[in-house]
């Protein structure tokens, strides 16, 4: 061992043993706080001396038990983290947030209670279009999640200690997306999968020690020299929740570098800062409601400006990804969803007419998140990039 | 110096398909010197080596001639003996525009999958795969045929002699099954019967594609294709005329073997070495890791 891969080996072993952070801080007195999906308010927690730990499912991991309360034509990632919960892989949880970031997850969320209860449960509901009344809901909705949780924590959350928090939080957003500069270069100094692999680990651990993996990795990674090799293909990767190494391994290994992607354990939880602002529950609330850019939030109608121009209303919705294609000079993209996605799976044909507006080739692949699933999306990768190459 | 000196003047394709291994050796005219076919199944994954080693018999050559080896289908990827491999897409779509230039849609039936292909100018440009269901696709057709006890080849032409196909509602094959099974109690003629599952099949099919731009001309290969029914049924659910090659099984194997040829053009075109690998006419390791 050089020790040149010291911080990309640290977040491979919190990857693969995900909960260690999390049972230790729970060992110290910590209570820790499940949350699913990047519109759980990571902010107000740490503020509050809670632990955050993301959950996910798991797809190597057959789901058995879920039937017992959701239906099998459903979400496969939420039949598996039910499945999981039921099976105790997340018993160490003090509390739980769901937020109202899809239908799946919000039926999840009160199947969860009836079958897995935990201490705290917050179902956070957010509205799904932007104007000043949904921006007024929501900070309601907030406010509310603010009392809950200042409850179970058992002190109140100071603007400051929430400020603060941003702030930190804010530090992991900037050098998350300084990891992604560095895939910039042909070949990246990092790939896809190391990437995934590092997003996924921060979604375990506290934000500090978080931050200081992506100090590790960023340093470090510039000067190893087994880095990715450089390939034909240089992919965009847009996808809802990519929580597992393999579906990432899986297309790189069809012979292409992932250079950027528009996924929720990749850039686009990381993308844009929350607004410090004077009552920081604004700051919170503009940044959830308008600046995550999900296929659940329906975006045309851009705050201020509601225009019914489609042209407009796709460069507001998409324009973000031509900024990607350009400056990590993407020649392909794949749009990767899990079967039975309804928010992303409507979203696929404006995408793909995005795309092509750009004159940016892309494919629409399906998995079904299993191990199953991996030689199907094997070939329909590579049959992709055969179309890029010939 | 013609280029064509500097190389061996064979190129093999290997198809490994769910249920067949083809393989295929054209010469430097694209001319078709052999090909052989054979099953797949469970005992004979291994043995595709064998497949190749019948198919150079047949043209009395050796393997060291044989100038590139591609391997596709979905046991393409442990093929010991192959230069490259290339998915069964782009093979059937190179394979299909060999015998019609003028291809736009291409629809392949194989045993345990179907695919449409997208085609511009002889190049695959989208595709769908169904590889999930068994509808769809040979095996649908081999359950039915065995729960009428009847050989699966023989299917298409007692279909043709049906006046009333029979409308099937389940598009899944075991349930398609008992429909099947309570539509003979009821005394409903085979060949009705028969001609019933040849649209069902179709139809589910014919909704896949249409997720391309379905453009004549429409090629249908596979060994499906083999099926007069099953042609007829799709003629009639896409509504327009379908191409079927003379063996439509050898599409992708002969697709394969020419991918290899233009791969070696390009390269001595380039004043570059062939890409070859270090290779062997060894066994399939199949499924290793």
């Amino acid at each position: 061992m050089t020790g040149e891969n010291k911080g990309l080996t640290k977040a491979k072993e919190i990857y693969q043993d995900r909960s260690r952070r999390a049972k230790e801080l729970k060992a110290g007195g910590k209570k820790i706080v499940g949350y699913n999906c990047i519109y759980s308010p990571l902010e107000m927690m740490a503020a509050l001396d809670l632990e955050p730990y993301g959950l996910f499912g798991d797809m190597r991991e057959p789901t058995s038990k879920a039937d017992r309360g959701l239906p099998t034509a459903f979400c496969p990632i939420m039949r598996s983290l039910l499945d999981l919960g039921l099976k105790g892989r997340y018993d160490f949880l003090d509390g739980m947030v769901m937020p109202h970031s899809c239908d799946a997850i919000e039926k999840t969320a009160h199947v969860w209670q009836c079958l897995i209860p935990v201490p705290y449960f917050h179902f956070l509901d957010i509205p799904c279009t932007v104007h000043e009344e949904s921006l007024e809901y929501f900070k309601g909705q907030l406010i509310d999640l603010k009392k809950t949780l200042e409850s179970f924590a058992g002190k109140e959350l100071s603007s400051e200690k929430l400020r603060k928090a941003i702030e930190t939080y804010n530090e992991q957003r900037a050098l998350v997306r300084e990891l992604y500069d560095l895939r910039k270069p042909d070949p990246p100094f990092i790939s896809g999968t190391e990437s995934l692999q590092v997003i996924k680990a921060l979604m375990s651990i506290p934000v500090e020690e978080g931050n200081e993996l992506l100090r590790q990795v960023i340093s470090e990674v510039k000067e190893r020299k087994n880095g990715p090799q450089k390939k034909a293909a240089r992919l965009l990767v847009w996808s809802h929740i990519l929580d597992d190494v393999a579906l990432m391994e899986t297309i790189e290994g069809a012979g292409a570098n992932v250079v950027i992607d528009d996924c929720c354990v990749g850039r686009r939880a990381y993308q844009a800062d929350i607004d410090i602002t004077e009552d920081p529950l604004d700051g919170l609330t503009n940044y959830y409601l308008t600046k995550i850019a999900c296929a659940r939030t329906f975006r045309e109608a851009v705050f201020g400006e509601t225009k019914k121009d489609r042209i407009a209303d796709l460069e507001s919705k998409f324009g973000y990804m031509k900024d990607y294609v350009n400056e990590w000079n993407v020649n392909g993209a794949v749009l990767l969803l899990v079967r039975f996605c309804d928010p992303f799976g409507f979203e696929v044909t404006e995408v793909t007419d995005y795309f092509n507006s750009l004159d940016l080739p892309s494919t629409y692949l399906e998995h079904g998140y299993s191990e199953g699933s991996l030689a199907p999306l094997r070939t329909r990768a590579q049959a992709f990039l055969e179309t890029l190459s010939s | 110096m013609n280029p064509m000196n500097s190389m061996n003047p064979y190129f093999a394709g290997v198809d490994i398909g769910s249920t067949m291994t083809k393989v295929v050796v054209i010469d430097t005219e694209g001319k078709i010197r052999s090909r052989v076919i054979g099953p797949t199944g469970a005992e004979h994954r291994q043995l595709a080596n064998e497949v190749m080693q019948q198919a150079l018999e047949q043209a009395n050559l050796s393997f060291d001639e044989m100038s590139y080896v591609v391997a596709t289908g979905y046991g393409r990827l442990n093929v010991p003996f192959a230069d490259r491999q290339i998915t069964e897409l782009s093979c059937h779509a190179r394979g299909v525009a060999s015998f019609f230039p003028s291809v736009r849609t291409a629809i392949d039936i194989g045993g345990q999958d179907s695919k449409g292909l997208e085609i511009k100018e002889g190049k695959l440009i989208d595709f769908v795969m169904n590889d999930k269901c068994a509808a769809g696709t040979g095996r649908f057709l081999e359950v039915l045929a065995a729960a009428l006890n009847l050989k699966v080849e023989d299917l298409g032409g007692i279909s043709l002699k049906s006046t009333r196909k029979v409308n099937i509602s389940s598009t899944c094959t075991v349930f398609a099954q008992q429909e099947v099974v309570s539509l003979l109690s009821e005394g409903v003629p085979l060949e009705d019967i028969i001609a019933g599952l040849h649209n069902a099949m179709a139809s589910r099919i014919v909704r896949m594609i249409k997720r391309l731009k379905v453009e004549p001309d429409v090629v249908l290969t596979g060994g499906v294709a083999k099926n007069i029914g099953v042609v007829r049924a799709m003629k009639e659910n896409l509504g327009c005329a379908v191409l079927v090659p003379e063996d439509p099984l050898l599409s992708g194997a002969i697709g394969a073997a020419i991918l290899g040829k233009e791969l070696t053009l390009k390269a001595l075109a380039k004043g570059e070495p062939i890409p070859r690998r270090e290779r062997h006419l060894e066994k399939v390791t199949f499924f290793s890791s």
